[in-house]
């Protein structure tokens, strides 16, 4: 059997404030171009496996591997070149809300620029042509010059996911993309995340709150709970008892359509 | 939910540094009292010495008597009910089960306090139940409010009537300490109206022309040169403060500076040094400074107003660099951005409205400080003031302090107006 493209070994997460155990040696191996969807229970350590991948929270103890590279050991210059191939997208969308729409996007490509051009916002031509490209992409190209916080929630996660395009990313994180926005805009940004996946061949890790959307986007389905694994499958093999299982006796579920 | 590790540990929620915290609190306000019983005994009857800075003449046995006094009284008021500090910590005494406590459990958990006091903080080290707790069945926990008196006005309860009577007693205290004096204020006002009404009808001869009093000294002073120096002292003062203080200020911020060891060791030094550079009065500043580089020079006031803008600023600019919303940051660094490049586009674009913001307040401040500042020697239009106040020359006083009346409103309206926009 060949190495698995990610693959997570043991990882542990321990909050020292409130001496949480929000992931408990956790292990999993992900297959380049997979969709994977993680969902599990508020508190089951979703957000924490995800931040744990591009180090945005250390990790206790484990490790991360991705090809032969082990991320936990990276130093944080190297790690800092490492997250220019990991894209990531937020809940709330993380964007600079006073800046233009553009500036947001543009921001994709700041681990390729020299320091000073940084600095003075000095980006290439080539850069801002992409950032148009990236915006046509997700059909904002007219908005490019507006403030972000003027945008609605589903036209900022647009922009979020531009700004994940610069970066030309390898794999993608997607914290609860959708969990701020109404049914029928959560399809249509996972559709650009499945476009993503497919057509950039990008891997997809995204932690999802519906099992209707899991099930619809996700080519596997990981559920957490207490920072375990309690499942690891296609989407199908969820049944009813599983779902009991994964959200409690008490759950019933809710359709996205 | 994920387990928190801290129910397989034994001992209750409070930790020792809460516990510690409310009961500091609620002995500081027992030692308040005894001072203040001590003061008013000596007021009034002389039976004890004490002045108003606290030097005390008891007898040898009266220092341990007074602390253990009050050390006792603070604990038997926290065991019998809500105390000042268990309320400003949010902190209540219950049953093991959360019920309420009956009086004799109350009085039995303060005996087995004074019994077990030196052991406690072992205890506490060594995560064992803390015995006094255990052995009365009582628990301190957090909450809000005690159980059972919900709807209660705040004024009623315990800690209420302390804090009434804690303000009542300060003022009486203060009124003997500070020397107040009604009659005083009312025999002398017709002294006063005699200057208000000579300031009343200014005299403006020195407004451009410069005074030849002060030509002695090789000055040529007019009120307007002198209110041109001023402003420029206030402007010069506001401008290279914020210069300096707006690099500093990302040092004095927790979520910039990380939690690796150097980040707090330069937080705490940045932040020690603001809280110092702050507490030190811009007239104190000036004070050293007019030493330094010339009694009455405007330049001694300009860096007496700089220090202190610095280290207010840097203050003010670190606490908003802590209260911005992390998420861009995280976005930045998730991206791959350097440390530079989060300051530059994830806290900068949050920080930098309230920033003029502060720096338009602190101008503010500024003209005004920079009138006085001459009273110890900082130069400006105070030099003129004070000089006219000592000769007694009140129509001369009149015309400077209408000016700066003048100026100083208008300065604050044009810096009131900008911040407007700026929100
Ligand atoms: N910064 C933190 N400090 C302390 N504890 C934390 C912190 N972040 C998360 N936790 C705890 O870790 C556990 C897992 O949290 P995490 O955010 O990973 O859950 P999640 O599955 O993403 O939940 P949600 O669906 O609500 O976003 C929770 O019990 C949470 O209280
Ligand atoms: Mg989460």
């Amino acid at each position: 059997m060949t190495e698995p493209y990610l693959r997570i070994e043991k990882l542990t997460k321990v909050y020292e404030r409130g001496q949480v155990l929000a992931l408990d040696a956790l292990s999993l191996d992900v297959e380049k171009r997979e969709f994977l969807v993680v969902i599990g229970l508020s508190g089951s350590g979703k957000s924490t496996l995800l931040r744990c991948i591009n180090r945005l929270i250390e990790p206790t103890s484990g490790r991360i591997m991705l090809g032969s590279v082990d991320l936990t050991r990276l130093s944080p210059e190297r790690m800092r070149k490492m997250r220019r191939r990991m894209g990531m997208i937020f809940q709330h969308f993380n964007l600079i809300r006073r800046a233009p729409v553009i500036t947001n996007v543009l921001t994709g490509r700041l681990g390729y620029m020299p320091g000073w051009k940084a600095m003075l916002g000095m980006f290439s031509k080539e850069d801002q042509d992409r950032a148009l490209e990236s915006l046509e992409r997700v059909g904002l190209r007219e908005k490019a010059y507006v403030r972000a916080d003027e945008l609605s929630g589903g036209q900022q996660q647009r922009v979020g996911i531009a700004r994940a395009l610069m970066q030309e990313p390898e794999i993608l994180l997607a914290d609860e993309p959708v969990s701020a926005l109404d049914p029928a805009t959560s399809h249509s940004i996972m559709q650009y995340l499945e476009w993503m996946n497919r057509e950039r061949e990008v891997t997809v890790l995204a932690s999802l709150h519906f099992l209707s959307l899991a099930r619809r986007y996700g080519t596997r389905i990981v559920a957490l709970k207490d920072g375990q694994r309690v499942f690891d499958g296609p989407p199908a093999e969820i049944d009813n008892a599983k779902f009991k299982e994964i959200y409690g006796e008490d759950a019933e579920e809710v359709e996205v359509r | 939910m994920a387990k928190p590790l801290s129910s397989r540990l034994a001992g209750s929620g409070v930790t020792l540094k809460a516990r510690a915290l409310s009961f500091f609190i609620d002995w500081v306000v027992w030692g308040y009292i005894a001072y203040g019983v001590m003061f008013f005994l000596n007021y009034y009857w002389y039976t004890v010495h004490v002045d108003w800075w606290g030097t005390l003449t008891l007898p040898t046995w009266g220092w341990p008597l007074v602390v253990l006094g009050t050390l006792e009284m603070a604990g038997l008021c926290r065991a019998l009910g809500r105390s000042l500090g268990k309320r400003a910590l949010g902190l209540n005494l219950v049953g093991e089960h959360g019920q309420r406590l009956r009086r004799g459990q109350r009085i039995y958990r303060f005996l087995l306090w004074n019994i077990t006091l030196p052991i406690q903080p072992i205890l506490y080290a060594l995560r064992r139940p803390l015995l006094h707790e255990r052995r009365s069945s009582t628990q301190l926990v957090h909450s809000p409010r005690a159980p059972g008196v919900k709807g209660k006005s705040s004024l009623l309860t315990q800690w209420g009537i302390m804090a009434v009577f804690l303000c009542v007693f300060t003022v009486w205290l203060g009124w003997l300490i500070t020397e107040i004096n009604v009659p005083v204020l009312i025999s002398r006002a017709p002294t006063a109206g005699r200057i208000w009404s000579q300031m009343v009808s200014p005299d403006f001869r020195y407004f451009i022309e410069p005074d030849p009093v002060f030509a002695l000294r090789g000055l040529s002073y007019s009120i307007l040169n002198l209110m041109v120096v001023t402003i420029f002292m206030a402007l010069l003062a506001t401008i290279l403060g914020a210069i300096f203080a707006l690099p500093v200020s990302f040092a004095g911020a927790r979520n910039i500076m990380g939690h690796n060891a150097l980040g707090w060791a330069v937080y705490a030094v940045v932040r020690g040094l603001f809280n110092v550079f702050r507490s030190i009065e811009t007239v104190l500043w000036a004070l050293v400074f007019a030493v330094w580089v010339g009694w009455g020079t405007p330049f001694a006031g300009v860096l007496a107003l700089t220090v202190h803008t610095i280290a207010a600023l840097g203050k003010l600019y670190s606490e908003q660099v802590e209260s911005i919303d992390p998420g861009p940051l995280e976005a930045i660094v998730a991206v791959g951005g350097s440390r530079w490049q989060v300051i530059r586009y994830a806290v900068l674009p949050q920080v930098v409205p309230s920033f003029w913001a502060f720096t338009l307040y602190r101008w503010d401040i500024n003209v005004r400080m920079s009138t006085i500042i001459a009273l110890v020697g900082g130069g400006g239009i105070g030099d003129m003031l004070f000089y006219y106040k000592n000769e007694g020359l009140w129509r001369m006083v009149g015309a400077v302090v209408i000016v700066i009346v003048a100026v100083v409103w208008s300065m604050d309206y044009i810096s009131g107006r900008l911040r407007e926009r700026i929100a």
